[in-house]
């Protein structure tokens, strides 16, 4: 056996040993000789009680010093000492803390707290050993990565904001929030410059850079059990909920379960035939979770009338938080429906019109419906975030109908205007994407002026030379409220936007089919269809959004959202996107509303009167990257980062309190037993 | 704590009352300067009463009057004639050998000196003493006989007499010792029993009444430690009493009350029944004034106090 065991072993016995001894003289009376002994009454239950009684508070006392001592003599051993700033010159410091507030953090360790309690005392101990002069910057490391306290050297304030942290359900972003943490120090006057990061280090690895980053608190890194539930959907009768879990250990016995939390209302009880309309708290669905680490999908079945369901794992891991969740409806706002002619807008060789082949490169965010033409119905355009019409010959006026409700509710609407829309029939109209008829004119020599479509990032320059046959003339058909936001080398407009209602209508001068241009085939044309996704996402709000993501509502007027945690704060920013809405630079004040939803659940969000349900998720990787243990060279204590300081000096008050408050109690029965001992008395004679 | 060892003799603690010989003349005389110094002067010719004529009867005390008158032989009794011997019985059972942590002397030593003490009186007053033990080991029981030499002999036994024997486990103890008592106990013969009347057996009260009879004085005297007086123990404590075996494991503020009742009554018992033959009950501690003590009990025998 190793010295450490040896040691380990005699503290053991040292602080055992007392304790056996006091609990076997407990409760033992003294014996003494007593010629009438006979004459005395029995208590000796009650002698025992009070005997335990008056004793416990000395055992507590000497059990704690003994406990002190041990400490003392172990404290190569044991890590009982605290974090403080480590100074080699004395000189003041500039310190940003990295304080990880992802959802990994929520994980509890064996030691019983959780890491992100152990971050945060790491962190307070680390500003309560900053001195007069010393700058402090807070940056979080959950996505995105944001600066909580801009560099300070008020270190009250330093402790308030640090006091109002709590963790969230985000994601981890450390690269991006170290980076941030450097950007911070830069510009500070003080020479020495830390960074310290308080993470578990469940993310990709920070870049080497100035200053270097310091891990002090490795045990963050330890690796835990946890399942957490990332989504549950709803499709009808079928719910699929997502299950990630970080070993085999974690997902061993687990079952996931449906519960109500809202009961259905009566009609859609006696819709179904009158079956039993299941009540609040009651299991509808359960199915095991398969023992092994990963992500998997679990399908179960539910009545139709299940009312609002939450999703929730049984057993037990490292974070009790993640392991329940609202089941989301299907999603509306992830569809985008094309309206195209498949015989013009269409490839020779067949299968999708280009358009559609356009929306698929951009990812499986969005579903693509084909729509043969414009809904004349409103319903016809239910779920529908975005609309992309190729070359329309007008719009009817029940269609115009339908699509100025679409546009009031938050839709975006984009059409590509070509030789058909010159040649509208009678009584239709481009409205709302343009006034008057479109012209078409043949012009081949001109080209897009790139310049003024930067605004697409560096995929516009492939639009500066686009074989075509001509151009539809946007001047002239301006609306009220367009702007321009990309011209022809002649100025004409190539791409009008104007905001309607919620939505946002956009007018393109070239159309789709291969057969007028090569438009649709430009890296340009997908960016520019990703800018309308975009667009849509944020008006129509996506159903199920990751932890930690904003909501924007641009053209919103009143917004209020209660959360899972209570109301969440709904701020106006300034927002570059609303500055080129307008077409105005960025910077230049328009403001925006916007949210975030920093905690997984469910949120009812009200937008100028109308009231949506949305979801926030868990990002799986919380739960599934592995904490990376701190590299040598991050855990260096000492003059880069923070030293460990011993707590010797306080432990010995400690004991000496102690030592103390043992002879207080000691004396204090002393005296209450000569108060209550009556003297011997001499009996007088008779 | 030295010098309480060097004061014992033989096994028991005598403590501040040890010499004994010397304590007990030094609280005679303190009883003396009393008022009870020449209680029986003068008593010895005052007029008894008559009897009849036995071949060998002093013929001065003849009343030729009374012979006259009742036509047969009668001679006068004096009062000189009646015995009044001083018999003492001591407890000298195991019990007896308590002393507490402040008391001056183990039970037995104060009941000798007081006994003593009273012997130290009674012959000077010409009385015969006698001594007998309850229990207790060399122990010879000393006859009735006075004179300076009695004191002498007296206080040798007391000085060698140990504790031991358990008088509670039956009626044989005590009945040895009372039974040399009333044999050798003639009408007006003081008897003072020094016990602390604990540990003696049931029918020992009763046994006590039988000596009243004849006209002979019985005293009680209870003599107790002061911590049996008390009980000023705090806190459990297991007390284990010398005699009988009992062990009683309490907590000693709950039992205080209990135990203080249980002893008066058990005391109230003897002096009601010793009162009832005319006997008297004394109650002492032995840190008491030794000389207080045996005035009362020279008050008992007197009929003075009960």
């Amino acid at each position: 056996m190793s010295f450490v065991v040896w040691a380990a072993l005699a503290i053991a016995g040292l602080v055992v040993g007392p304790i056996v001894a006091h609990l076997l003289h407990l409760g033992r009376a003294r014996e003494r000789e007593f010629p009438p002994a006979a004459l005395v009454p029995h208590h000796r239950s009650t002698a025992r009680e009070r005997s335990r009684l008056e004793d416990f508070p000395l055992l507590v006392l000497r059990s704690a010093l003994i406990v002190g001592l041990a400490m003392l003599g172990a404290m190569p051993l044991v890590r009982c000492d605290r974090l403080a700033l480590g100074r080699t010159s004395g000189a003041s410091v500039a310190l940003a803390l990295v304080l990880d507030d992802s959802e990994s953090m929520r994980a509890t360790l064996a030691s019983g707290k959780t890491r992100w309690d152990v971050a945060k005392t790491g962190a307070e101990q680390l500003l309560h050993s900053a001195r007069e002069g010393d700058a402090i910057a807070i940056v979080l490391a959950g996505r995105p990565a944001r600066i909580a306290l801009a560099p300070t050297t008020d270190l009250g304030a330093a402790e308030r904001a640090l006091d109002e942290l709590t963790v969230t359900d985000r994601s981890t972003d450390l690269p991006a929030s170290v980076e941030l943490a450097r950007a911070a120090l830069k510009a500070l006057p003080q020479r020495d410059h830390r960074l310290v990061v308080l993470s578990d280090l469940a993310d990709e690895p920070v870049a080497d850079g100035s200053p270097p980053v310091t891990v002090p608190l490795a045990e963050l890194a330890a690796r835990v059990d946890d399942c957490a539930l990332t989504g549950a959907e709803r499709r009808g009768q079928r719910v699929t909920v997502v299950v990630a879990c970080s070993s085999e250990a974690a997902a061993q016995g687990r079952t996931v379960e449906l519960v109500v939390t809202a009961a259905a209302a009566a009609s859609a009880a006696a819709h179904d035939g009158g079956a039993h309309r299941a009540s609040v708290g009651d299991v509808v669905a359960h199915a095991g979770v398969s023992p092994r680490r990963g992500e998997q999908s679990l399908a179960l079945s539910v009545p139709r009338d299940a009312g609002t369901l939450n999703a929730r794992l049984v057993g037990n891991d490292a974070c009790r938080h993640d392991d329940e969740a609202p089941v989301s409806e299907e999603s509306t706002a992830s569809v985008v429906g094309v309206v195209a002619d498949p015989t013009r807008a269409a490839a020779k060789t067949g299968g999708p019109t280009v358009v559609e082949q356009a929306l698929q490169a951009l990812g499986d965010t969005w579903a693509v419906r084909p729509l043969p033409f414009v809904p004349d119905d409103e319903k016809g355009l239910d779920g529908v975030g975005a609309l992309v019409i190729d070359d329309p010959p007008g719009f009817s006026p029940e269609a115009r109908a339908s699509l100025s409700r679409f546009l009031a509710r938050g839709g975006v609407a984009m059409t590509l205007l070509g030789p058909r829309s010159a040649a509208t029939a009678l009584g239709w109209t481009l409205e709302p994407f343009g006034r008057g008829a479109a012209r078409w004119e043949e012009a081949k020599e001109l080209q897009i002026d790139v310049a003024s479509l930067t605004w697409l990032g560096p995929e516009a320059t492939s639009l500066a030379s686009i074989a075509r046959r001509g151009r539809t003339r946007l001047d002239g058909m301006e609306m009220t409220g367009s702007l321009v936001n990309g011209r022809w080398t002649d100025g004409v407009p190539f791409l009008l936007e104007r905001p309607a209602g919620r939505g946002l209508v956009v007018t393109a001068g070239l159309p789709a089919s291969l057969d007028e241009s090569d438009f649709a085939l430009r890296p340009g044309f997908i960016a520019l269809l990703d800018q309308l996704l975009r667009q849509a996402g944020q008006r129509e709000g996506g159903r199920r959004t990751a932890a930690g993501g904003a909501w924007t509502f641009p053209a919103a007027k009143q917004v209020s959202i209660d959360g899972p945690d209570g109301p969440a704060k709904v701020t106006r920013e300034p927002s570059d996107e609303a500055c080129a809405e307008r077409g105005a630079p960025p910077g230049c004040g328009d403001t925006i509303l916007r949210a975030v939803a920093s905690v997984r659940g469910r949120y009812t969000v009200h937008v100028d009167g109308a009231t949506e349900t949305r979801i926030a998720t868990l990002d799986p990787a919380e739960v599934l990257t592995e904490p990376r243990a701190p590299g040598k060279a991050s855990r260096t204590e000492g003059a880069r980062g923070t030293a460990r300081v011993g707590v010797s000096r306080e432990l010995s008050l400690v004991l000496v309190a102690l030592f103390a408050a043992e002879l207080a109690v000691r004396l204090f029965r002393k005296w209450t037993n000569r108060r209550s001992a009556p003297s011997p008395s001499v009996i007088p004679n008779p | 704590m030295k010098t309480r060892f060097a004061e014992r003799v033989g096994t028991l603690d005598w403590g501040k009352l040890a010499p004994l010989r010397l304590r007990a003349r030094a609280v005679a005389e303190g009883v003396f300067a009393g008022a009870h110094r020449s209680r029986r002067r003068g008593s010895g010719v005052e007029f008894g009463g008559h009897r009849s004529y036995v071949p060998g009867d002093d013929l001065r005390f003849l009343d030729r009057r009374a012979t006259m008158r009742h036509g047969k032989l009668l001679v006068r009794q004096f009062e000189t004639e009646t015995d009044r011997g001083l018999r003492l019985v001591i407890d000298a059972s195991k019990s007896m050998a308590y002393r507490s942590e402040g008391a001056p002397g183990a039970k037995l030593a104060f009941a000798a000196l007081i006994g003593a003490a009273l012997c130290r009186v009674a012959l000077a007053s010409a009385d015969t003493i006698s001594l007998d033990f309850i229990g207790g080991d060399h122990s010879p029981p000393l006859p009735a006989m006075g004179g300076l030499e009695a004191f002498e002999r007296l206080t040798e036994i007391l000085a060698d007499v140990e504790p031991s024997g358990d008088a509670s486990a039956s009626t044989g103890l005590l009945d040895v010792a009372l039974d040399a008592v009333a044999r050798r106990s003639r009408r007006g013969t003081a008897i003072v029993v020094l016990s602390d009347f604990i540990d003696l057996p049931d029918g020992a009260a009763e046994r006590l009444m039988a000596l009243s009879s004849g006209g002979r004085v019985v005293v009680g005297v209870r003599v107790l430690d002061p911590a049996e007086a008390s009980f000023p123990f705090v806190g459990p404590v297991l007390l284990r009493a010398s005699e009988g075996g009992a062990n009683v494991e309490t907590d000693a503020a709950s039992a205080r009350a209990g135990y203080l009742a249980a002893l008066a009554a058990k005391m109230t018992g003897y002096r009601e029944r010793l009162v009832e033959q005319g006997g008297r009950f004394v109650e002492v501690t032995t840190s008491d004034d030794p000389v207080l003590v045996v005035q009362s009990v020279l008050a008992a025998i007197g009929g003075t106090s009960a």
